[in-house]
C-alpha cells in the first residue's frame, strides 16, 4: 500500500527486469541491423538533390510548394537501389509538371541513397540528435543549487564537481543529475562502490550489510565488502531488511523540479569548467 | 528405437481418423469456457477471470509442475515452412522471436500459439510438440506476437511482415496467406486475430514513419476482406476531420491497432483501443485532438462502422496509445445493472465507461508520479498540459513513453468487483529534435530519468479508488494477470516468479521461480477433469496443476 522510499531504489538498479514486458514501442527492444548507405554516396546525392530537386521537393525532401514529400512517398519507400526512383527522374512526370532529369545511373543511385538514408534517419529514433539544451539561466541555477535544491549538502563545486562542465557534454551532465549512475569508483586504492546498501538483521540479532544482489518478496541477498555472498529466505517482514540509498535525494527531486529548474541547473553546471 | 520411428506414422493415421477432434465449437467463445481457452482472452470479455476453482486458496500451496515446453524457433528440421521472404541464413537472433507473449489457445486438449514468424501446436496433457510452422520473413520489427485465433479447424496468426496466415490446426499446413500492410512503410503486425462469427479481425502496428492505422475483417474461409476501418478520417468532411489541421496530417496520423479487442455479442460491438498519433512525440503539424487515435472505439462487427468513441489521450504527444485491453464488465451501479467497459490506460489513468454509448463513469489516476495532466474534463477526458510536450531543452514527464501500464493483459474479478493491473512509475526527459514545421517519425528523443518501482494494483471499478496495492521490492510493472473463482490471482513479479495472490487483500499465497520473467497472460482450463495453469516465461511454457 505505501511506498517504501528505499525499496523504489533497488528497482532502479534492476530496471531491466521491468523493461521486458513494457513498451511495444520501447526503444530498448531493437529492430535488427539497419541498412547501411554509403555516406559519400549519400553526400553526393544530397548535393545533386538540393540543386536539382530541392526547389520543388524542399532541400530536405520533405516536400515544397510544388513537389510532394518524398520521405513519405510509397514509391520511394518501396524502391530498392533507385530501380523505382530512376525511371521517374529520367522520364519526369509531365502531367504533374515535373521535368525530366538526364542523370547518370550513378547519380540516380546517389539520389536514392540520399532519400533512403533520410528516411532511415527519421525512423531511427535512437539516433536523433538532441539540440542545444543549455537555454536556462545559470544564475538561477546557481541559486537553486545552493538553496532549495540542497545540492551542497552532498556536493561542492570546488570539490567533487570541480570542472564537470569541461568534462561532460550538457546532455550527459543533465542525465547525471536526473538519473545518476548507481555505482562508481572511489577511495584509495580505487574500488567500486554502490549507491545502495542493504542491512539484513536476523531474529537472533545477527546482521549483515553489503551491496544488494537480489531483493524480492521471497529472497534477499547481498555481497559484503570482502566479497562474501549471503542469501536469506524472506517471509513477510522476516528477516528485517533495511535499505540505504546515497542517491535518494536525486529520486525525490524528480517530483519537485520544474522544467525551468532543470534547465537552470544545467546552464549552471556547464559553467563549472 | 523402432517404436519411436513408428510413432509419427501412427500419430498421422490417428490424426486423419479424427478430423473433427480439433474443431472449435463457436459457442465456447461467448461464455467463460472452462474446458478450453478458445480465444486470446479466454472469452470475448477480456476479463481473464475463470470460473474454475479446483485450484483454490486451500490447495494452491500444492501446485506442482506438470511439464515445461521450450520453443525452438526458425527453420528447424521438422518445421513446416511458409513465407514470401528469402531463406534465412541462420537462426533468428531477435529476442522477440524467442519470447512467448501469446496467450495460447487450448482447444480439445491441444495448445496453439505463436511468436514472430513461428507457430506451434503442443499436446496440453504432455507438453509435446505436434507441429511447428516457420515463416520466411521479408522483414519488419520482430518485437512480439500475441497469438492465434481459431475458426472450426482453421487457425489464424499475423506476421511481422504483415501477412495474415491461416493454418490447418490438424496438420499445421498453410491454407492461405494474405498481405494486410506494406512492410516497407514500416508497418509490422503483432495482434492475435479475434474471430467473431466468420469475421477474422486483424489489426497492425508500426509508428516509425507516419502511416495510418486500420482494422480489417477477413472471411474465415477465404481470407477475403469483408470491411476495413481506418483509425483516422481519410478526407475533409469525414467524421473527426475537424480534429486535424488538414488531410495530409490525418493520412499520416498513426493510430495503430496492435492489441486484440473485446466483443459484446448482445450489442454486436467490437471494442478496440487505438494507437498513438504520428508524428509521435511532437504535435505541431497535427493541431487538434487527432481522432480516432488514442481512443477506445466501438465498431459494429458486421460492418466496421463506428458506433461511439472515447478518447483517453486527446492530442497525445507521449506515445501513450490506448491499445490496452478494454475489459467488458456487467455490474450494478446505484442498484441498476450496467454494461461497463474498463481500461487501465498507458497514460496513467483508469477509465470506466458505459459500453452502450461510451459515456464516462469513472476517471481516476493509477500512479502518483503522473505530471502531464491539468485535470479531468466534465466528459471524463484528462486535459493535457501543453507545457509537457517535448521542447528543445527538454521537459520531465511521468509516465515515460512505456506508460504507467502497457499491453500485458489486466483482469477483472466479478467476485471482488476489482480491476487488477500492473503499473510502474517512471520519469523521462522529452527533447524536441525535429524543428521542421512538418516533423516526421518521432520528432523528439526520450531519455530515462528515474524509476520509482512497479506495483500490482486492485482498483474498485465503481470509484476508481485503489483498494490495495502490492509494491514489488524490485521490478514488477505491467505484467499479465489471471483471476479465478478459486479466489486466486496469478501474475509475475519481474523477478522471475509466478505468484498467486489473494485477490481480496493482496496477500501472497504461493510462488514458484521460473527461468525467466512472465511474458504473457496466465491462463487456466480443465483437462481430464483436472485444472491446469499455463504461463509463458521467455522461451518456455510452464504447466502447473494440483494432483488429485
Amino acid at each position: 500500500m505505501k511506498y517504501s522510499a528505499v525499496s523504489r531504489l533497488i528497482g532502479a538498479l534492476v530496471l531491466t527486469g521491468a523493461a521486458v514486458v513494457t513498451g511495444q514501442t520501447s526503444t530498448s527492444e531493437s529492430k535488427g541491423p539497419p541498412p547501411k548507405y554509403d555516406p559519400t554516396s549519400v553526400e553526393r546525392g544530397k548535393g545533386i538533390f538540393v540543386s536539382a530537386c530541392g526547389f520543388c521537393h524542399g532541400s530536405n525532401a520533405k516536400g515544397g510548394e510544388k513537389g510532394p514529400d518524398l520521405l513519405r512517398s510509397v514509391l520511394v519507400l518501396d524502391d530498392e537501389n533507385g530501380k523505382a526512383i530512376g525511371p521517374v527522374i529520367l522520364r519526369g512526370r509531365p502531367d504533374k509538371g515535373m521535368p525530366r532529369f538526364p542523370f547518370t545511373p550513378l547519380q540516380i543511385a546517389d539520389i536514392a541513397n540520399f532519400l533512403h538514408s533520410s528516411i532511415k534517419n527519421a525512423i531511427d529514433r535512437d539516433s536523433y540528435k538532441i539540440l542545444n539544451i543549455v537555454t536556462g539561466d545559470p544564475k538561477a541555477g546557481e541559486a537553486y543549487f545552493n538553496g532549495q535544491g540542497h545540492c551542497t549538502s552532498c556536493h561542492s563545486v570546488t570539490g567533487d564537481l570541480k570542472g564537470v562542465g569541461a568534462k561532460y557534454e550538457a546532455v550527459t551532465l543533465q542525465d547525471k543529475f536526473l538519473e545518476p549512475n548507481y555505482s562508481w569508483m572511489e577511495g584509495t586504492p580505487p574500488h567500486r562502490v554502490s549507491a545502495i546498501s542493504v542491512t539484513v538483521t536476523l531474529p537472533s540479532g545477527e546482521s549483515y550489510t553489503g551491496t544488494p544482489v537480489n531483493f524480492d518478496d521471497f529472497n534477499v541477498s547481498l555481497r559484503e565488502l570482502d566479497g562474501a555472498y549471503h542469501s536469506f529466505k524472506r517471509e513477510k517482514d522476516v528477516p528485517r531488511v533495511e535499505m540505504h540509498n546515497r542517491l535518494q535525494a536525486h529520486l525525490e527531486m524528480l517530483s519537485r523540479y520544474t522544467d525551468a529548474d532543470i534547465h537552470n541547473i544545467t546552464a549552471y553546471l556547464v559553467t563549472l569548467k | 528405437m523402432k517404436l519411436k520411428s513408428l510413432l509419427p506414422g501412427i500419430c498421422l493415421a490417428l490424426a486423419a481418423a479424427s478430423t473433427m477432434a480439433q474443431m472449435l465449437d463457436p459457442a465456447l467463445l461467448t461464455k467463460p469456457a472452462t474446458d478450453a481457452w478458445p480465444t486470446y482472452h479466454g472469452d470475448y470479455s477480456g476479463r481473464r477471470f475463470s470460473t474454475l476453482k479446483q485450484i483454490n486458496q486451500s490447495n494452491v500451496k500444492h501446485l506442482t509442475l506438470a511439464w515445461i515446453y521450450r520453443i525452438k524457433v526458425g527453420i528447424t528440421p521438422n518445421a513446416i515452412v511458409g513465407g514470401e521472404g528469402p531463406m534465412p541464413e541462420g537462426p533468428p537472433t531477435d529476442p522477440g522471436v524467442s519470447t512467448i507473449k501469446a496467450t495460447p489457445l487450448m482447444v480439445n486438449g491441444i495448445l496453439y500459439f505463436s511468436t514472430p514468424d513461428n507457430a506451434w501446436a503442443v499436446d496440453a496433457r504432455s507438453g509435446r510438440e505436434l507441429w511447428h510452422f516457420a515463416w520466411k520473413t521479408k522483414g519488419g520489427v520482430h518485437i512480439g506476437n500475441r497469438g492465434m485465433g481459431m475458426y472450426g479447424s482453421w487457425l489464424f496468426f499475423e506476421t511481422p511482415d504483415n501477412y495474415l496466415v491461416s493454418l490447418d490446426a490438424r496438420t499445421g499446413k498453410e491454407r492461405w496467406h494474405k498481405e494486410i500492410a506494406d512492410v516497407k512503410q514500416e508497418y509490422f503486425s503483432t495482434p492475435a486475430p479475434i474471430v467473431v462469427g466468420n469475421h477474422v479481425l486483424v489489426g497492425t502496428g508500426g509508428d516509425s514513419l507516419d502511416v495510418p492505422g486500420f482494422l480489417e475483417a477477413h472471411d474465415a474461409e477465404t481470407g477475403a476482406i469483408q470491411w476495413k476501418w481506418w483509425s483516422e478520417p481519410l478526407k475533409k468532411g469525414d467524421p473527426g476531420f475537424e480534429t486535424w489541421p488538414d488531410e495530409y496530417a490525418m493520412r499520416h496520423g498513426g493510430g495503430m491497432t496492435w492489441i486484440p479487442g473485446t466483443y459484446d455479442p448482445d450489442l454486436h460491438l467490437y471494442y478496440l483501443g487505438t494507437g498513438n498519433p504520428n508524428p509521435v512525440l511532437t504535435g505541431r503539424s497535427r493541431q487538434g485532438d487527432n481522432l480516432y487515435t488514442c481512443s477506445i472505439v466501438a465498431l459494429n462487427v458486421d460492418t466496421g462502422k463506428l458506433a461511439w468513441y472515447f478518447q483517453p489521450s486527446p492530442h497525445d504527444t507521449h506515445d501513450w496509445d490506448a491499445a490496452q485491453t478494454p475489459v467488458l464488465i456487467d455490474a450494478e451501479i446505484d442498484g441498476k445493472p450496467r454494461k461497463l467497459l474498463a481500461q487501465g490506460n498507458r497514460n496513467g489513468y483508469f477509465f470506466v465507461l458505459d459500453r452502450t454509448n461510451g459515456k464516462s463513469l469513472v476517471t481516476a489516476p493509477m500512479i502518483r508520479s503522473m505530471n502531464w495532466s491539468k485535470g479531468i474534463a466534465p466528459n471524463g477526458q484528462p486535459i493535457p498540459d501543453p507545457a509537457k510536450e517535448a521542447t528543445i531543452p527538454g521537459v520531465l514527464v511521468s509516465p515515460p513513453t512505456g506508460g504507467a501500464t502497457n499491453w500485458p493483459p489486466p483482469s477483472f474479478d466479478p467476485e471482488t468487483g476489482m480491476f487488477y493491473v500492473g503499473t510502474s512509475q517512471q520519469f523521462s526527459m522529452f527533447y524536441l529534435t525535429d524543428t521542421d514545421p512538418h516533423p516526421e517519425g518521432w520528432g523528439a528523443a526520450e531519455r530515462d530519468a528515474g524509476y520509482l518501482g512497479g506495483d500490482l494494483e486492485a482498483i474498485d471499478i465503481k470509484t476508481g479508488k485503489i483498494v490495495w496495492d502490492h509494491h514489488y521490492p524490485f521490478g514488477g510493472g505491467a505484467v499479465g494477470i489471471l483471476t479465478t473463482a478459486g479466489k486466486l490471482l496469478f501474475t509475475g513479479d519481474g523477478a522471475q516468479h509466478l505468484m498467486a495472490f489473494d485477490p481480496a487483500n493482496g496477500e501472497i499465497l504461493w510462488h514458484a521461480g521460473l527461468a525467466d520473467d512472465l511474458s504473457n497472460g496466465p491462463e487456466t482450463y480443465l483437462l481430464d477433469d483436472q485444472q491446469y495453469l499455463v504461463v509463458g516465461a521467455g522461451d518456455s511454457l510452464y504447466a502447473f496443476t494440483v494432483e488429485p
